[in-house]
């Protein structure tokens, strides 16, 4: 269990809140580059850590993130009109560029200085990978640009989707670092999904439904193992890396691509969960590729035209009993993504960590919280600089090793969970 | 063909604040009888400063090996009470060892090893850097590896309070 104030602090990620300051210390997923495809591109909404903006991509190809709200009367600006170097209000014509200064005032004199006062709050909007990142934080504190792997890599090698997730991100957030759900919720996708089935550590993985965990502390954050027992003599590790805020890496099968997400609040009652997948040596196959878009590994399928998945509350995650009687589907619901969500979202918008019951093995949530508990305090109160907003934080893998049993997991697969560019990933 | 006896909507409604409100709310037993253990002395004192707060069931306790084999330990209450490893094993669902040296590796180990033959779950926490090779306190985390169900090698004396909070012992 967690006590209410700190539940609450955890949850709450709106203006001014302590967790809300926290996440404004970093650079973080804003939206996918897909959703701004050209340049003057049709502006598209968004929330994010309870602000309402506006993002879009100018005639000459600046993005921008501005506030969604008109300075003059307060129309939406998303039903702006994306013209030359600007986005303009239709309502009575106001126009700003992609800082949210405003460049025209048609009702003012040509030679009025009335515009260059007006400026809507606006946040920088940079594409690295398939994703537009943004820091809504103090512009002089702005840290270097994000440098997680995943987006550094070729676009031939990388994939990543987005999802919309009706619950608070903390319990998103808390599923991917819950090594000790795999085994039970995805055991069905071991077995059949083309992006995880074949690898030589599935089998570790079912033979041994009890594992051991081990949470180190990492610069950035955590790193949680998972041990199970191999051949005899050694040990099987699946590590997940935890970059705070809300970076996690999914250890990762056979040769198969690696994945991971990113948990970004889009107000306390709903976030987005980023999935990616890359793989460092190679371009992804077209059937890998395929296989995500169509919703299989961690991605979902999504209603077409939106990033609401398919299967969704609204329609009970298309439950199906019959296969969660004969186990292809361990709950009924279909695909990794799905089934996470529909479990984190029918705990309510906000879990109420009070009528918790943890047990040992969830030792890795007990310290992300702790973590996560601290750096908000600390910079509340101290100005501390939270671990993970350093690039350097940045350069972790996930792995799945087999090493001697009498070996320290960190000691022996340090490298295997650092980024080695050229490096292949560990994985079994 | 199963008869369907949910509405489609039924997660659309049970999964909103507003259902939210109506979860029981009746107040919950501790589950487990927690058995709270230092392996060293500079463990002892993290435990004598834990033991102060408010607990439901747990108790604290130091450990030391018996002086005739490695294998032989005996168990004191942080207060200096006599204690006896069997009796106290016998009543306890979860066993939360710390230790802040090497001092209590053999404690570790043959502690975790009685939890894990009588398959009380355990959690070994090491106050202090037992993450590498050399540091104070990898022998330690060494000898609890075996057998701790969660290990945490780079704990410290807040990790002791939230963990049994968490399990709420
Ligand atoms: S078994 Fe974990 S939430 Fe039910
Ligand atoms: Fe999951």
């Amino acid at each position: 269990m967690l006590r209410q104030d700190i539940n609450e602090l955890l949850t709450r990620t709106g203006p001014g809140t302590p967790m809300g300051e926290l996440f404004r210390q970093y650079w973080m997923p804003a939206c996918l580059a897909e959703e701004l495809p050209e340049d003057g591109a049709p502006p598209i909404r968004l929330k994010l850590l309870s602000e309402r903006l506006v993002a879009f991509r100018d005639s000459y190809g600046r993005y921008g993130l501005i506030d969604e709200f008109c300075a003059h009367r307060g129309a939406s600006m998303w039903f702006g009109r994306n013209e030359e170097g600007g986005l303009r209000c239709p309502y009575h014509g106001w126009k700003y560029d992609t800082t949210g200064q405003c460049i025209e005032v048609p009702s003012e004199a040509d030679n009025s200085s009335f515009a260059e006062n007006v400026r809507l709050t606006s946040y920088p909007l940079v594409k690295i990978g398939d994703v537009l990142w943004t820091y809504m934080g103090d512009p002089a504190k702005q840290p270097p640009l994000p440098e997680f792997e995943f987006a550094l890599t070729p676009a031939e090698h990388h994939y990543t989707s987005k999802r919309w997730q009706q619950s608070n991100w903390l319990q998103a957030f808390e599923g991917g670092i819950d090594s000790s759900h795999v085994t039970f919720l995805h055991s069905g996708g071991l077995k059949s999904d083309p992006l995880f089935k074949g690898a030589k550590g599935n089998q570790y993985n079912l033979n041994d439904k009890k594992p051991f965990f081990e949470v180190a502390d990492s610069d950035g954050g955590l790193f949680v193992g998972a041990r199970r027992n191999a051949e005899e003599g050694s040990y099987y590790w699946r590590i997940t890396p935890w970059v705070m805020p809300s970076f996690t890496m999914v250890p990762p099968r056979g040769d198969h691509p690696i994945h991971g997400h990113f948990w970004i609040p889009i107000d306390d009652e709903n976030c987005w969960a980023y999935s990616f997948d890359y793989h460092p040596m190679r371009p992804l196959t077209e059937a890998e590729r395929q296989a995500m878009i169509d919703g299989h590994g961690v991605h979902s399928k999504n209603i077409p035209g939106t990033y609401r998945p398919e299967a969704n509350m609204d329609n009970d995650y298309l439950m199906n009993r019959e296969k969660q009687r004969t186990g292809e589907w361990y709950s009924g619901v279909e695909g990794i993504a799905i089934q996470d969500s529909s479990l984190q979202e029918s705990m309510g918008p906000i879990v109420d960590r009070t009528k918790e019951r943890l047990v040992p093995a969830d030792s890795g949530i007990i310290k992300a919280r702790q973590k996560l508990y601290r750096a908000a305090v600390g910079l509340r109160d101290k100005g501390v600089t939270p671990p993970g907003v350093d690039p350097a934080h940045h350069h972790v893998r996930s792995a799945a090793v087999v090493l001697p049993q009498k070996e320290a997991f960190l000691d022996a697969a340090r490298d295997d969970v650092t980024v080695r560019p050229g490096m292949p990933i560990s994985s079994v | 063909m199963a008869v369907e006896t949910q509405t489609l909507s039924s997660c659309a409604r049970a999964a909103t604040a507003e259902e939210a409100r109506y979860r029981i709310d009746r107040p919950i037993a501790p589950s487990r009888a927690g058995r709270v253990v230092a392996l060293d002395p500079g463990a002892a004192e993290v435990l004598r400063r834990t033991a102060q707060q408010e607990w439901a069931n747990a108790r604290f306790y130091i450990c030391e090996p018996a002086g005739s084999g490695a294998q032989d330990v005996v168990l004191r209450g942080i207060d200096g009470g006599p204690a006896t490893l069997a009796d106290e094993l016998a009543s306890a669902s979860v066993v939360v060892m710390v230790a802040t040296s090497d001092a209590g590796a053999d404690c570790a180990y043959t502690l975790g090893k009685a939890c894990w033959e009588r398959g009380i779950q355990t959690a070994g926490l090491v106050v202090g850097d037992g993450t590498q090779a050399g540091t104070a306190a990898s022998a330690a985390v060494a000898a609890l590896r075996p057998h701790a169900r969660v290990l945490l090698p780079s704990a410290d004396e807040a990790d002791v309070v939230d963990l049994l909070s968490a399990l709420r012992v």
